[in-house]
């Protein structure tokens, strides 16, 4: 058995190190790139007539150069032009078996800082001292803003990355987080202009991140595979329903809600973890999707007249400070989040290096050894449970706060299969891994297929083809789940970002029993 | 056999349950059914020893307790509603834990051979009711069903075979596709991959036959009231679909117990090294094992469509995991006990509506596949072999 999964793996395990740093350096400029092809195509892709504001290079080949403005477009094109190819040259050059090395990093570095002086110079004169007529003119529903800030994310991101190429590869984590954080900072900066995306980032990304951090503590860190993750979700959710709606006529604040829900999916975690926990790998996942189904009949039933039934509990409260009114904008929402994602991910990850996260390690490459050891499996099951249950109680509250209203039809076992998902497709048992996961699959079940419906009619009628206007397309959601599974699991069973400690024991070799124990099972 | 490197891991303390009591269980999982090792109590150990003895006690008398309370239940029902209802329910449950019954098999026979919980079987299920609805479309087997007798005949000739090797290759290929390459990979990858296949069935199935009930003109086939007992009405489909329930079951039975391929399944089940040692091609039986067990689905899936007459695309999802429990419930591995506890499924959906409401059975069943998991995971069958520590 190893020899097979390592073969799948040779492609890593030849470099080492170098190679998974490798990873991270190719994930940032290609996203560098793509915030680069994006702040260019947005106005475009917007509103094909509105020529934008003027700031793209598209508009700048439509429009006579007329001045300043558009010559620095023109320069600007080229270093976007260099930018964009750049992720593709290596691995064309590594193909024809030569390798551009340095020299092209400082071509691309010199293309990344040119292209972000020149980004704020245009931004400066298209947005302060409104030149139109050198870009033509431009209305405040346009989208420059946003592309502007798109752009310059885009080259400060590729100057960073082929600025300090040996670092990112030394230190990649650090890097990708440092690479990460400003994004998440300033982005409903870049996006006031479409709030739905901001409701996206709040209300999708950032949800579904935290449920992911919570599950990875369970199948990751402790290797349970919890199928019925959604309950707690809902547990969550009910609970700041319940305390924060006119149905009790209850309205504590979201602040202590979410600790509250927290506290209250723990307790259920661990009740529910008791009695079954003694249970195999196969079987603790049937128990464990079987509560994952109760919980939401419990909630359609309304049980103890609490949950509201079919329909569920609406009018939730939502926070308001003097000037912070959570309910005019999903941004406050999206920062508070942002801040509750970065202490979870610190939390988590101190916990995964602490006494009880090797005791997790431990229980889960070998429980019998492990108990002999003196480690307490059920407390430290038990505990691995709760933990991730509570992260998805409090991911629940603040959900239930941001939609303002919850039902039972939210907490389906789609939304176990998502979270899965996500930590299979960024990488079992590893943070970065994960939050990888829960940007790439949130963004394509979220936001691509939801608005594909629209673009699809839009094209329909560009093009005049009459049959790609009726395609549901959120209806291929639960085929994206199952082949981001099965392609996963066959092809690269670690995630897109595998977990340190798998890729070591790849390295050395690892015999099928601790190769398995990394691939976290118990 | 280069992929075979060596035996599947064994459980310390857990036995080949019941390897041959009077040939009734025939596939047997090798392990993984027993509590593993050590404390009776789990975190309640530290309550004391009461606890522990309440907790053994339960385990020992689990049968004697459920098929009480399912007599309880029964009994009840008569009283409150009255003999004549009561009848109806048991008929009801009967048909209903026929349709289970056959999709459990499938499930404990995978089980029983590759200890692989087959999450896509209830959706290989629905997708062939869907392939039943094509051929029936197809060959226009509505009108030559409803015709006459003989014409009725001819129709189930054409869409049992049909579907059930449709259903089979589908299952066949599942296996090959999804989870051969993992055989001896860790326990969770396979699994992963068996909802991913779950779920891919699923999508495909909602964007081919849309969101909404698919009504399938089966039902109309086999119509009329054969006999009454006691006011209760008994209708030929409802022995058109506990006899062809039955007739499959034990055609399965022989053909496990009697053929050679029964016997490769057999022994591939009990020690896969010493089946591949005696000549056995273990990945045939393996992909035998799979068409065999999608063909019981595809046969309940027709008595489904036959007895109902609507098919939506995600019915098999929730019919899997209550099949499932009835495997689990007559002992995961033992194909006798899927069929009974289909059966005893069946009993317990029908009349757990009837007492607490309907909306309450599907609850209700998965509150007793986490009672049978944490009180006796070896199905009432099965011969408790836990080595308490």
């Amino acid at each position: 058995m190893p020899d097979r999964f390592r073969s799948l793996f040779r492609a890593d395990t030849g470099q080492g190190q170098r190679t998974r740093g490798n990873t991270v350096f190719w994930i940032l400029s290609s996203t560098a790139a793509a915030l680069v092809l994006m702040g260019w195509l947005l106005p475009w892709f917007v509103d094909a007539y509105s020529a934008g504001a003027g700031f793209s290079p598209q508009d700048a080949l439509i429009s006579p150069p007329t001045g300043v403005g558009t010559i620095l477009i023109y320069v600007l094109a080229v270093t976007m032009v260099i930018l964009v190819a750049s992720p593709l040259v290596e691995p064309l050059a590594r193909l024809r078996g030569t390798t551009f090395g340095r020299r092209a990093d400082r071509i691309r570095l010199i293309a990344a800082l040119v292209g972000f002086a020149l980004t704020v110079v245009i931004w400066f004169l298209v947005s302060v001292i409104q030149e139109e007529p050198l870009f033509g003119s431009f209305g405040p529903g346009t989208y420059t803003d946003s592309a502007v800030w798109l752009t310059m994310y885009g080259y400060a991101l590729a100057a960073l990355v082929y600025g300090a190429r040996p670092w990112v590869v030394g230190r990649q984590t650090l890097a990708f987080g440092i690479a990460v954080l400003p994004f998440g900072i300033f982005l409903p900066l870049m996006f006031h202009q479409a709030p739905d995306f901001l409701d996206w980032a709040a209300g999708s990304l950032a949800i579904y991140m935290l449920l992911a951090l919570g599950l990875n503590v369970v199948v990751g860190f402790a290797g349970l595979l919890d199928l019925g993750y959604a309950a707690f979700f809902a547990i969550g959710a009910y609970a700041c329903a319940s305390f924060a709606s006119p149905t009790h006529n209850i309205h504590w604040p979201l602040w202590i809600l979410i600790f509250l829900g927290a506290a209250i999916a723990s307790l259920f975690g661990a009740v529910l973890g008791a009695p079954t926990l003694r249970l195999r790998g196969d079987y603790l996942a049937i128990v464990t999707l079987g509560f994952g189904e109760i919980i939401p009949d419990l909630a359609t039933n309304n049980v103890f007249n609490l949950t509201g039934g079919p329909n569920g509990i609406s009018g939730i409260d939502q926070p308001k400070f003097w000037f912070l009114n959570f309910s005019t904008s999903p941004r406050w929402y999206y920062w508070s989040l942002l801040l509750v994602s970065l202490v979870v991910i610190v939390l988590l990850r101190n916990i995964e290096r602490s006494r009880v996260g090797r005791a997790w390690v431990a229980l889960r490459e070998d429980e019998v050894a492990a108990a002999s050891t003196g480690i307490n499996t059920t407390t430290t099951k038990l505990l691995a449970f709760a933990i991730g249950a509570s992260v998805s109680g409090l991911a629940g509250a603040f959900y239930g706060s941001i939609v303002s209203i919850v039902s039972p039809d939210d907490f389906s076992f789609s939304v176990s299969i998502a979270v899965l998902s996500i930590i299979v497709l960024g990488g079992i048992g590893n943070i970065a891994g994960v939050i990888l996961g829960s940007f790439i699959l949130t963004f394509v079940i979220f936001w691509v297929l939801p608005n594909m419906n629209e673009w699809s009619t839009t094209l329909s009628q560009t093009v005049h083809v009459p049959g790609l206007a009726g395609i549901d397309f959120s209806s291929y959601t639960y085929i994206i789940y199952g082949l981001a599974l099965i392609l996963m699991m066959l092809l690269r069973p670690g995630g897109l970002l595998p977990s340190r400690a798998r890729q070591i024991e790849l390295e050395s070799g690892g015999e099928s029993e601790s190769l398995a124990a990394v691939q976290g099972v118990a | 056999m280069s992929e075979y490197k060596g035996p599947p891991a064994a459980d310390p303390g857990a036995l080949g349950v019941g390897t041959s009591r009077g040939g009734s269980a025939m596939l047997v999982a090798q392990s993984g059914l027993a509590p593993r090792h050590g404390r009776a109590g789990g975190i309640l150990g530290g309550l004391g020893p009461l606890v522990r003895l309440l907790q053994g006690w339960i385990s020992t008398y689990f049968s004697l307790l459920l098929l009480g309370m399912m007599a309880l239940a029964i009994g009840l029902t008569g009283v409150q509603h009255g003999v004549t209802l009561m009848g109806e329910q048991i008929k009801n449950a009967l048909v209903l834990g026929a349709i289970y019954a056959l999709v459990a098999i499938g499930y404990t026979m995978v089980y029983g051979i590759i200890e692989l919980i087959n999450f896509a079987h209830g959706d290989v299920f629905t997708a062939s009711g869907f392939y039943a609805f094509g051929f029936a479309s197809l060959f226009h087997l509505d009108s030559l069903a409803t015709g006459s007798f003989g014409g009725l005949i001819l129709a189930l000739v054409i869409v049992f075979p049909l579907s059930m090797i449709a259903a089979g290759v589908t299952g066949a290929l599942i296996e090959f596709v999804a989870y051969r390459r993992l055989r001896d990979a860790p326990r969770l990858a396979p699994l992963i991959t068996a909802i991913g296949v779950s779920f891919l069935i699923e999508g495909i199935m909602l964007v081919v036959e849309g969101p909404d009930n698919v009504t399938t003109h089966m039902a109309s086939w086999i119509n009329g009231e054969a006999f009454s007992i006691a006011g209760v009405s008994v209708g030929y489909t409802d022995l058109f679909v506990i006899g062809m329930a039955l007739v499959l079951m034990f055609a399965l039975g022989a053909f496990v117990r009697r053929t050679r391929l029964g016997k490769a399944m057999r022994s591939t089940a009990q020690d896969r090294t010493a089946a591949l040692l005696c000549g056995i091609n273990i990945n045939r039986t393996i992909s035998a094992t799979f068409f065999i067990g999608s063909a019981l689905a595809a046969a309940a899936a027709i008595i489904y469509s036959i007895n109902y007459g609507v098919l939506k695309w995600n019915i098999g999802f929730h019919l899997g995991i209550i099949a499932f429990t009835a495997a689990v419930l007559g002992g995961i591995g033992n194909i006798v006990g899927a069929g009974v506890g289909g059966f005893l499924i069946g009993i317990i959906y029908v009349f757990g509506g009837s007492l607490f409401g309907g909306e309450w059975s599907e609850a209700l069943i998965f509150a007793v596949l986490v009672l049978i998991l944490t009180f006796r995971p070896v199905g009432l069958f099965g011969v408790e072999v836990t080595t308490r520590a």
